[in-house]
């Protein structure tokens, strides 16, 4: 394996925006106090600044002139294939992107976008792990990450039928809206197909679904190809151009989410003639605007209930009073905030496709136990969340730590409370 | 007569014995000298008042000490230094020093002229040849430039070298003599130096300042009549009696200073209440002198006192010290506009080369088609 | 070489020589950062890019130092904010407001301000000299700013401890004479000014990268407390 392709993915991804917040680092450390990682294990290597290192080094070798005198003079190594391994075990095993670093940074860093570009580096190199490389093939084979292949997809949607008598809206030219589920959803909720369809089918939204835009999931996003993204992404592009919507709605995926409404566009450099959201913002719109009513304080029946905010949703898609908004409807007063939360939100520690990789399994649960502690000072025995990757990574904590915590996803409450 | 003792001439000049012994503490007290062992073992209270005991080897050594020959010259100067030294007004000191310590040559002084007086320097140097004391005025330009002060004939340079080889001790009276002074500013066309760059061979003293304090002058002379040697000398070869600290250290401004309270310029509510006057370009922070002690006219003001900031006028160089009126704070120069736009361009065109270095590796980049995209 | 001479070379061609280099420099820096292209964001926004950096500048500048948002993280390495914070405070304090460091900007721009009494600019100096202190501290024993901290970072403190502790004995004539402690602070003074186009000192310029980046991004996505 050889470096070169790892530089020149660096030498391409450095434009001015990272040259500038790579200069404005004053390594003051405040950025790894918010990394859950870090704070989980104690590991100063875990450092969220530290896991840009490789692109720092990069950057500085390839662009400045101090960066080739500091080499020249041998006060720095310039970067190799030892470096990149060592640093996979950091950037994919002990990272979510969640970018709370980016939100403690005095500087203003987006660290976490950073960190993005130096996983895609690793990956390059041909280094990223074994986990995470598997799924990106399983998924660019079968169109699903987990395995859920085009037939799987099929029964899903023919189950519609025999749950609601109403038909799946397959491929709908001029539908309003595009939905887009996850494989995850197929494989753990499948009930959301149906919960959904009640809802949009309420609120009078004409929505179609398709084969060809099935999983919102993109491992090209998690594992940093961007031929993966782009071939991915592209392919729920085309079908929404296709079928004329006017919006694509992401169910509970949240990088699904995020690479769609801000990474396409830049990735095939035209604006989008759609609107993307995510049922974390529509849901509770539609019931802001009558579309679809719900029985107010229907969830208040003696629990206590809490809000996770995901990374990708939250934090990074801005969508953090809408779910409060329906949240607070619904449970009324049992509804309660934990400490960090909205933009400060804490990871669940399951993110960034940590769950795919079983040597991060430790750091996971570790940094779950962040999460954990909060539910716990709250006192919340349900966890709503609108993201499914982070509903299984908080069963399985709750479960391996032996809680007595329900989650739920928003979009199973709405439909539970319509009347 | 210069065999005589200093007291002998001071009698002959009808000065009596209570005045003698007035003066014997007058001097005293100007050498600093009411710490002086006598007096501490006296057990008095150390008190600046006078007594008698403090002047006791003062009037010791003017009993015995023969006259002390002095030929004072002139080179690039303005006479501002023998001015200072005749209008000051402690005549007691002055005269004494100027009537009764014999000036044998003095160029502004002297009632003759000419080839006359040139003629009494010339036997004066050889009679007294190492014993006297030769008080320097004036910068003197050397080298090429030695034509720009040329007197009967001869350049400063040739005349002072002449009369330091017999002299016993050279005191450099003003900044002139002392550091060049106002010649010695740039672009110092005549090359101008103070004696201390000239002569390396004999003991020089530096009574900087423009002019110099007439205390310190008559200070340093009488010490050196009485004790026949040298004041204790700083690192700039100035009496530490009357350099020893700034004037900052000793001005009656300094609590405004510490305040903060500052006079912004010279007409304004500050100035009237007399703050500091640092901003205005004060240099007493960097300036060894004695102004703010003993002071002008018989210790009536001076500068800072009168309201104007020091020039720092006994610190080498202090023409070219930075504007009189520029905070003592502040760079000596401006960068000039066009350096700095030479700096602004050099830094463009270093980062343009760099950009152009940049986009090419991005271009090669791009090209190779691997890993990505 | 006497004093009066040195502190003529350290207040004139040194001076003049070291800012001359630190304009150059810091130019260079801009222009090659700059230079290395920007893409177009084409991502609709859903929120307003202006409104999220007025307020990251305001959370960067004003909120950041003492009323922390990110409370809990702040909380873990308190030495950071609170002594990096006072250090800021004392250095615009004492550069900007001290009587004698307005007249160097008077004398490079052409006009000047009221400044501070001695005493709170003095004890201002104090306090950041304090911080310093602490903050050198803490990055030599926290193990994630050890980590972080090369050479380069110890010259950085280094350089711009020196000029501080040279300026506060400076106005206190502590130890060594006002001309020569005036030359030591002219000197280091110099030296920073050499080092900061060399160094990370310079954040003081891409901090407004950083924090435009950072108000655009979130305040594209209305994720702007
Ligand atoms: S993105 Fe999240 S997990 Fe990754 S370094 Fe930053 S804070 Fe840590
Ligand atoms: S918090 Fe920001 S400035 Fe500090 S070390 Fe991390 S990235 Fe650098
Ligand atoms: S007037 Fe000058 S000497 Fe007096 S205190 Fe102010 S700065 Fe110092």
């Amino acid at each position: 394996m050889s470096i070169e392709p790892t530089m020149n993915l660096f030498v391409k991804k450095t434009g001015g925006w990272v040259a500038s917040q790579l200069e404005a680092c004053t390594r003051c450390g405040m950025c790894a106090e918010a990394c859950p990682y870090y704070l989980a294990t104690g590991k100063a290597e875990y450092a969220p600044i530290w896991k840009v290192e490789p692109l720092r080094r990069a950057y500085e070798q390839r662009f400045t002139l101090i960066g080739k005198l500091k080499v020249a003079l041998g006060v720095e190594k310039a970067l190799t294939d030892a470096d990149l391994k060592a640093w996979s075990k950091v950037d994919f095993e002990a990272c979510s992107v969640c970018g709370k670093c980016s939100g403690a940074c005095p500087m203003g860093i987006e660290i976490s976008s950073l960190i993005a570009t130096v996983r895609a580096g690793i990956t390059a190199a041909g280094l990223a792990p074994a986990g995470l490389v598997e799924k990106t093939e399983m998924q660019m084979k079968c169109g699903s990450p987990n395995g859920m292949c085009e037939d799987e997809y099929i029964k899903w949607f023919d189950s519609l039928e025999e749950k609601t008598g109403v038909k799946a809206p397959l491929d709908v030219k001029g539908a309003d809206m595009l939905v887009v589920y996850t494989s995850l959803e197929i494989k753990d909720k499948r009930h959301n197909l149906y919960d959904l369809a009640k809802i949009l089918n309420a609120a009078g939204i004409k929505w179609t679904i398709s084969m060809d835009a099935r999983d919102a999931f993109n491992m090209g996003s998690i594992i940093g190809n961007p031929k993966v993204q782009k071939e991915l992404a592209g392919k729920i592009l085309n079908t929404a151009k296709k079928l004329g919507v006017k919006q694509i709605l992401v169910t509970e995926c949240g990088h699904g989410f995020t690479t769609l409404r801000d990474a396409v566009p830049n990735v095939f450099g035209e604006e989008l003639p759609f609107f993307v959201t995510h049922i974390a913002e529509l849901l509770p719109n539609l019931i802001k605007e009558g579309k679809i009513k719900v029985k107010e304080g229907y969830f208040k029946n003696g629990h206590t209930y809490t809000f996770h905010d995901s990374c990708k949703i939250q934090r990074q898609g801005g969508i953090m009073d809408e779910p409060r908004y329906a949240l607070k409807l619904l449970a009324g007063d049992t509804f309660k905030e934990m400490d960090s939360i909205r933009e400060n939100g804490l990871c669940c520690g399951g993110g960034g496709g940590i769950r795919s990789i079983p040597e991060a399994n430790e750091n996971r649960l570790a940094a779950f136990k962040l999460k954990l502690a909060e539910v716990e000072k709250v006192g919340a025995d349900v966890v709503v969340s609108t993201c499914d990757n982070c509903q299984l990574q908080l069963k399985d904590g709750f479960k391996h730590y032996n809680k007595a915590v329900e989650v739920k996803g928003l979009i199973e409450m709405v439909a539970e409370a319509m009347i | 007569m210069p065999d005589e003792t200093i007291y002998q001439s001071m009698k002959n000049k009808g000065v009596s014995r209570r005045d003698f012994l007035k003066l014997s503490g007058l001097f005293a007290m100007a050498l600093g000298f009411t710490k002086a062992p006598p007096f501490e073992e006296s057990g008095l209270p150390t008190s600046l008042e006078f007594s008698p005991k403090v002047a006791e080897p003062i009037v010791r050594a003017m009993e015995t000490k023969p006259r002390l020959p002095v030929i004072w010259l002139e080179f690039q100067d303005c006479t501002g230094c023998s001015e200072a030294l005749t209008r000051s007004n402690s005549p007691t000191l002055s005269s004494l020093v100027l009537n009764t310590l014999t000036i044998e040559y003095h160029e502004t002084l002297s009632a003759a002229a000419g080839f006359q007086v040139e003629e009494a320097k010339q036997q004066a140097m050889k009679k007294y040849a190492g014993q006297y004391i030769l008080v320097v005025e004036g910068s003197i330009p050397v080298g090429e430039e030695a034509l720009y002060c040329v007197i009967g004939g001869r350049t400063g340079e040739e005349i002072l070298k002449e009369a330091a080889a017999g002299a016993a001790a050279i005191i450099a009276v003003g900044n002139c003599s002392s550091f060049g002074g106002l010649p010695k500013a740039k672009p110092n066309p005549t090359n101008a130096k103070g004696v201390w760059e000239i002569i390396t061979d004999k003991p020089i003293i530096n009574i900087s300042g423009c002019p110099a304090i007439p205390e310190a002058i008559t200070g340093v002379i009488a010490h050196y009549a009485l004790f026949g040697t040298l004041p204790e000398l700083d690192g700039l070869h100035r009496p530490k009696t009357f350099y020893g600290v700034t004037v900052h250290d000793r001005c009656l401004r300094r609590p405004f200073y510490e305040a903060g309270k500052f006079a912004l310029s010279f007409d304004d509510e500050g100035a009237k209440k007399g703050y500091c006057l640092y901003k205005l370009g004060c240099k007493g922070p960097t300036t060894y002198n004695s102004c703010a002690t003993i002071k002008w006219d018989a210790g009536l003001s001076f500068p800072i006192q009168s309201g104007h900031p020091c020039l720092g006028c006994s610190e080498p160089n202090f023409w070219d010290g930075g504007g009189f009126y520029q905070g003592q704070s502040a760079p000596l120069e401006r960068p000039e506009v066009t350096a700095v736009g030479a700096a602004v361009a050099a830094g463009v065109v270093l980062g343009a080369g760099m950009a152009v270095a940049n986009s090419n590796q991005k271009k090669a980049a791009e090209a190779l088609k691997g890993g990505s995209k | 070489m006497n004093t009066q001479t040195m502190l003529e070379l350290a207040r004139g061609p040194i001076f003049y020589g070291a800012l001359l280099f630190f304009i150059a420099g810091m130019l260079y820096r801009l222009v090659t950062v700059i230079s290395l292209g920007w893409n177009k964001d084409l991502a609709k926004p859903r929120g307003d890019k202006a409104t999220g950096v007025v307020k990251s500048f305001l959370r960067g500048g004003i909120i950041f130092p003492f009323f922390p948002r990110e409370k809990a993280a702040y909380a873990r390495n308190p030495i950071v904010y609170i002594a990096g914070g006072l250090f800021h405070l004392s250095l615009f304090i004492v550069v900007i407001l001290g009587a004698a460091h307005m007249l160097v900007w008077k004398s490079l721009i052409g006009f000047g301000w009221p400044t501070l009494p001695l005493p709170i600019v003095d004890w201002m100096a104090a306090v950041g000299i304090i911080a310093m202190v602490a903050l050198i501290v803490n990055r030599m024993v926290h193990p994630v700013m050890k980590l972080l901290t090369g050479v380069a970072e110890v010259l950085n403190w280094l350089f711009v401890f020196l000029p501080m502790i040279t300026g506060y004995m400076m106005t206190h004539h502590m130890f060594l004479p006002y001309e020569n402690l005036f030359v030591l602070h002219m000197m280091s003074i110099n030296v920073l000014l050499v080092w900061i186009p060399l160094s990370r000192i310079s954040h003081f310029m891409f901090y407004f990268f950083s924090r435009t980046i950072h108000g655009v991004e979130w305040g594209k996505r209305n994720a702007m407390p």
